[in-house]
């Protein structure tokens, strides 16, 4: 029923923030078999097969010219890493001037109240979890609190969470553009029950969203 | 001089009373380092619970109260009462001996460090025997989940006290390392000349300067806000939860560095000892040592990124810049391996653990720096994966390899070969099979500090084969408590220098005597042992 992560991403936020996955992964893949590479030809290459008595191998140290370089090439490479995580921040942060849908998520121990402007509040706690119902294709603000402690609304499959702090509220949008059903959870401890505060995400037509805003019990 | 040396020394005592009174800096630091390594044993089991519940979904072995005690704890347990202080007493062991001085500067402050950390985590653990039970906020208390209307038991009152005598312990110990190290050098002992490790301690304790005052602080303003009616973090009345987080990460992830800066510098003395050559960018490392640890001071919002309360890319960008003196480390290690003469002794295994895993742990820390990535990453089990990489593949692995290299320096006897060897394996295999399926459950969606999880995709699959993981590494941790009790009752006499190193720890006698030095080599260079062990080359290697 409830979809887990791939790379066929649900929001178009998402697919700014699966391509920074990717291209993350890849180069720190890169890296790492580089590095590893090397420390493992150089634990095999010159292990010692013969007596402790053997002469000393050249005792040589310090090397300007490869020391300012494996310094210079990281600090380009985590430059270039930086400059395309900014910009694929910027997109996803970014606030629609006009958003479709606006609804005021409240988080508690332990549940979630979805309540959307001009329309329905949904509300739900572990024992029945509440269901947030969002249109494909349009944009939906999510304008997050929360009424006791830390809280932090994740949905996985989104690759997104913020957190629900009490005594603030902030602001994120959503742009589904797939319809499906997925998990949602709280990802910040919030006390004994933390494992239990999960909410439904429902992506559907915009039709169909219409018709449920009149009457959510459908 | 004559009349004197004449003199018999006096019997050194080794009752139990001479233990609870000493200021000799060697046995605080054993004291220390035993002290941790049982908070580690306890940390440990809780760690094993914790894989237990967790080895299949809608486990019912623990509940929910017990469960949040139990990685508060191990949080707790691991990061205060374990990897710091086990530098610390690694420190207090071997700095005093690297720079060629008879003790600390501060003898009678060093033994009351030592007892406030010995006590503080006994309060934290006390708080078990309360009615409501230990602190069960995290190790991290974020308000106001750990304020008194939420968090009412006197467990987070004992966590608030326990933890904050540890951290004024550790600032104290810090005080006495820098002076030492600054006031207390042998005659040709240059700064310049200091070994790496004590080197990467100095940094430390100026990190340490820094960042412990934000948590007291922080602390204390929790326990105002609990008891006097403070509300420092109570939004109902204008305090703040972001403040709270804002002041626990200006500690906690220079706290990250206190827990690692001290390991890169034992990873710095291992690896040329086994390579048999020079470190190789002596001056490199050093000032990346500082150039990480002024940079740490930068970045702790890059906890906070998920918050929307903070300046994302200022703290994102600082983060990844960590990544360039991390990288000039590595190069230098494997720089030293160069062309070695490389034997594979316990010591160095671990080194070679510590450089594997350490690695990707710092490969994903880069990962989650990028806030984009965060978004996802942040407080799921990827994270746990991240810093287990970091503290568990890195710092423990560092942490055997201390405990095997300077074993016969601190007790005069060889730990066992191939026993170590053993251990090395198990730990290797255990950690890898635990923490990195952890970095997939994240992914899947699977978020940190919960007791019960659902069994969709490949979760009941992934924490099975990370709950199996555990217990190979506790197969690898009880043989090398076996190890410690075979070398107890090995009466075979160990050399001073059994490794053929290189710093002055190695120029007196195993275990040394009270006052450490009998004679001190000449000190030309950052290895005066090598130096008076093969004089042909002792000009060749001089600065």
């Amino acid at each position: 029923m409830e979809r887990s992560l791939s790379l066929a991403t649900a929001t178009a936020q998402a697919s700014l923030l699966a391509s920074n996955w990717l291209l993350f992964a890849y180069v720190g893949l890169a890296v790492a078999l580089l590095v590893w590479g090397l420390i493992l030809f150089a634990a095999l290459r010159w292990r010692r097969r013969d007596t402790p008595q053997a002469p000393l191998p050249p005792q040589f140290r310090n090397n300007v010219g490869l020391e300012v370089a494996w310094t210079i090439v990281p600090l380009a490479l985590v430059g270039v890493l930086f400059a395309y995580t900014y910009r694929a921040e910027a997109g996803v942060e970014v606030l629609a001037a006009d958003p479709a849908v606006t609804v005021n998520v409240n988080a508690y121990r332990w549940g979630w109240t979805f309540a959307y402007r001009d329309g329905p509040t949904v509300n739900g706690s572990f024992a029945n979890l509440p269901e947030l119902v969002l249109p494909r294709g349009e944009t939906t603000r999510i304008v997050l609190t929360s009424s006791d402690v830390n809280h932090s609304f994740w949905i996985p499959a989104f690759l997104f969470k913020r957190d629900a702090i009490p005594g603030r509220t902030t602001a994120f949008d959503l742009d589904p553009t797939a319809t499906g059903t997925y998990a949602g959870h709280c990802a910040a401890f919030c006390g004994y029950d933390h494992a239990l505060m999960g909410f439904r995400v429902r992506v559907v037509e915009p039709g169909a969203f219409g018709r449920w805003l009149r009457s959510p019990a459908t | 001089m004559s009349a004197q040396a004449a003199l018999p020394a006096p019997a050194e005592r080794t009752d139990l009373l001479s233990w609870i009174t000493t200021t000799d800096h060697k046995r605080i630091g054993i004291l220390y380092l035993t002290t941790s390594l049982c908070y580690f044993a306890v940390a440990g089991a809780l760690a094993l619970a914790i894989r237990t519940q967790l080895s299949r979904p809608a486990n019912t072995l623990v509940g929910p109260h017990e469960y949040a005690q139990l990685f508060t704890l191990h949080g707790t347990a691991m990061i205060f009462l374990f990897v710091a202080p086990f530098a610390l007493g690694l420190a207090n062991f071997l700095i005093p001996l690297q720079i060629g001085a008879p003790d600390m500067a501060f003898p009678r402050l060093n033994a009351t460090s030592y007892w406030m950390f010995l006590f503080g985590g006994l309060t934290v653990f006390s708080g078990a025997a309360t009615n409501e039970g230990a602190a069960a906020a995290g190790w991290t208390a974020y308000a106001p989940l750990s304020e008194i209307k939420i968090s009412t038991g006197l467990g987070q009152d004992l966590w608030i006290v326990g933890v904050f005598l540890v951290s004024i312990a550790t600032i104290l110990t810090a005080i006495n390392f820098v002076t030492t190290v600054f006031i207390y050098r042998a005659p040709g002992m240059t700064m310049w000349r200091i070994p790496i490790f004590t080197w990467e301690m100095v940094a430390t304790s100026l990190l340490i300067f820094m960042a412990f005052p934000a948590l007291a602080a922080d602390l204390l303003l929790l326990f105002v806000d609990r008891h006097l009616g403070g509300h420092a973090f109570d939004p109902a009345y204008g305090g703040s939860p972001i403040l709270y987080q804002h002041l626990f990460w200006f500690f906690g992830h220079p706290e990250v560095y206190v827990m690692i800066l001290p390991y890169f510098g034992v990873i710095s003395e291992i690896i040329p000892v086994f390579s048999r050559k020079p470190i190789f960018g002596y001056t490199g490392l050093v000032l990346a040592a500082f150039a990480i640890a002024g940079l740490s001071m930068g970045v702790w919002a890059h906890h906070m990124f998920t918050t929307g309360a903070v300046d994302d890319p200022f703290f994102s960008f600082m983060s990844f810049l960590i990544a360039v003196p991390t990288g000039v480390k590595f190069f230098n290690w494997i720089a030293t391996m160069w062309r070695g003469s490389i034997s594979f002794a316990t010591p160095m295994l671990f080194s070679m653990g510590f450089l594997m895993n350490f690695l990707l742990g710092g490969i994903t820390g880069v990962m989650v720096a990028s806030p984009p990535i965060d978004f996802q990453a942040h407080a799921s089990y990827f994270i746990v994966a991240h810093m287990h990489y970091v503290l568990g593949g890195g710092s423990l692995f560092a942490i055997f390899a201390a405990l095997f290299f300077w074993w016969p320096k601190m007790f005069g006897r060889k730990l066992d070969e191939r026993l170590g060897a053993i251990c090395f394996w198990l730990l290797f295999i255990g950690f890898n099979v635990t923490f990195l399926p952890m970095h997939f459950m994240g992914l899947e969606g699977m978020p940190r500090r919960v007791f019960t999880y659902p069994d969709t995709g490949h979760l009941a699959l992934l924490n099975a084969i990370a709950t199996s993981g555990s217990y190979i590494m506790l197969a690898g941790v009880l043989v090398f408590a076996w190890n410690v009790v075979v070398s107890a009752f090995d009466r075979t006499p160990v050399p001073d220098d059994p490794w053929d190193a290189n710093s002055l720890e190695w120029a007196t006698s195993s275990p040394p005597p009270e006052h450490n030095f009998d004679r001190l080599p000449p000190i030309r260079s950052e290895r005066p042992v090598f130096d008076a062990r093969h004089p042909e080359l002792a000009q060749g290697a001089a600065r």
